[in-house]
């Protein structure tokens, strides 16, 4: 998968957001507030630039102190809002 | 005859260099005219031409009323803006050296709205990375300070900031359409009148501290709630002029509106055309 181009995440007031800036995001229309893993998630998916649930899951266990299981089962909710707000494709 | 006219709007120099017949329209200017010799250095100039159209490749087009913008580029760091209204086009901007050289190919109709948009363009484009936004709003100044008015085109900006003229004596207004907002060094916001106001002719070189921002909403009561965080920030957000798919200019709007989201007092009026309206709005957000 791919995070959609055109989407940005800002820091607004101390919060993680993401919007739509991009010629081709620019009729979001709506601010996307992420909490501190759905970012890190977002930016590490942002350098993998084509990434997969097992490897967002996989970076995440290396990085916080998760089950795998746990993780994976995170990552698939995440990418599922990500997916029905059409950010993802 | 070309002749090189300097103007000072919210503390930016800029100039135009025009014919006479195009210096002529510029009377809603003449209160930000600034000497040559204060002129230094200029934010941007644009160079106004009567050889159009202009060849170019389209990324974007909004539509307003009948009032249509074509965004596009020419090579990869020249910018394209044409106006049309009507479907018949006024003129083409090309912008250059990162918005800090425009030149205005006119068609020879609607020269005026042309020559209106092209500046309005340059100066939020070129200021964005510089604290300085451009808003589509109304804005009045009340003690020393100013408030401005904000919503969809048709929600009554415009006729809120009149119950404030006729209902709050000492209120006076800065700017009816498009005022300039600074952060300034020290991190306050200032807000100023333009040469730009839409409808209504009030183009005054005037400027307050930033006391407070009204998101309206048309409602079938009063009610005034304040926003705060994300809440501010996506109310401010809509009524920024700019390009946000270039990410310079993104960036630099984007400090800009969450400086004002973090530190400049932000609200939702619910309300009525009427006065109650606007002494429920002032009792709350005038101090």
């Amino acid at each position: 998968m791919k995070i959609k181009k055109g989407f940005v995440l800002r820091q607004v007031c101390g919060e993680n957001v993401i919007v739509g800036e991009g010629l081709d995001a620019i009729d979001f229309g709506r601010m996307l507030c992420l909490n501190e893993t759905a970012a890190w998630l977002w930016k590490k998916a942002m350098e993998a630039g084509d990434f997969t649930a097992d490897g967002l899951a996989k970076a995440l266990c290396d990085e916080y102190d998760v089950s795998p299981d746990q993780a994976l089962a995170d990552v698939k909710e995440t990418i599922s809002q990500w997916t029905e707000l059409k950010v993802v494709e | 005859m070309k002749s090189t006219l300097y103007y000072i709007v919210a503390e930016h120099l800029f100039c135009v260099e025009s014919d006479e017949s195009i210096a002529a329209l510029l009377e809603n200017y003449e209160p930000f005219r600034a000497a040559f010799t204060e002129a230094g250095q200029a934010l941007f100039s644009l160079s106004v031409v009567n050889d159009g159209p202009v060849e170019y490749v389209e990324e974007w087009r909004q539509d307003e009323e009948g009032q249509e913008t074509v965004c596009g580029h020419i090579g990869p760091d020249d910018s394209v803006f044409e106006f049309r209204w009507g479907g018949r086009s006024a003129g083409w901007l090309v912008c250059e050296a990162g918005y800090r050289i425009g030149t205005l190919h006119l068609s020879g109709f609607q020269t005026k709205a042309a020559l209106d948009n092209s500046l309005m363009i340059l100066f939020a484009m070129a200021s964005a990375c510089t604290g300085t936004v451009l808003f589509h709003s109304a804005v009045v100044s009340l003690d020393g300070r100013g408030y401005m008015f904000l919503g969809k085109s048709g929600t009554g900006k415009s006729t809120h900031a009149r119950l404030w003229l006729q209902n709050i004596p000492g209120t006076e207004l800065m700017n009816d359409d498009n005022p300039a907002v600074r952060i300034k060094s020290d991190g306050t916001a200032v807000v100023y009148g333009t040469p730009w106001s839409g409808k209504t002719p009030c183009y005054r070189n005037v400027s307050a501290p930033l006391g407070g921002i009204v998101l309206l909403s048309q409602a079938p009561y009063n009610r005034i709630v304040r926003l705060k965080g994300i809440g501010a920030y996506a109310a401010v957000v809509p009524s920024i002029s700019g390009k946000r798919w270039d990410a310079r200019i993104a960036d630099g709007l984007h400090e800009t509106e969450n400086a004002l989201a973090t530190y400049i007092p932000v609200w939702h009026l619910d309300c009525l055309p009427d006065a109650d309206a606007a002494h429920l709005c002032k009792d709350t957000i005038a101090l």
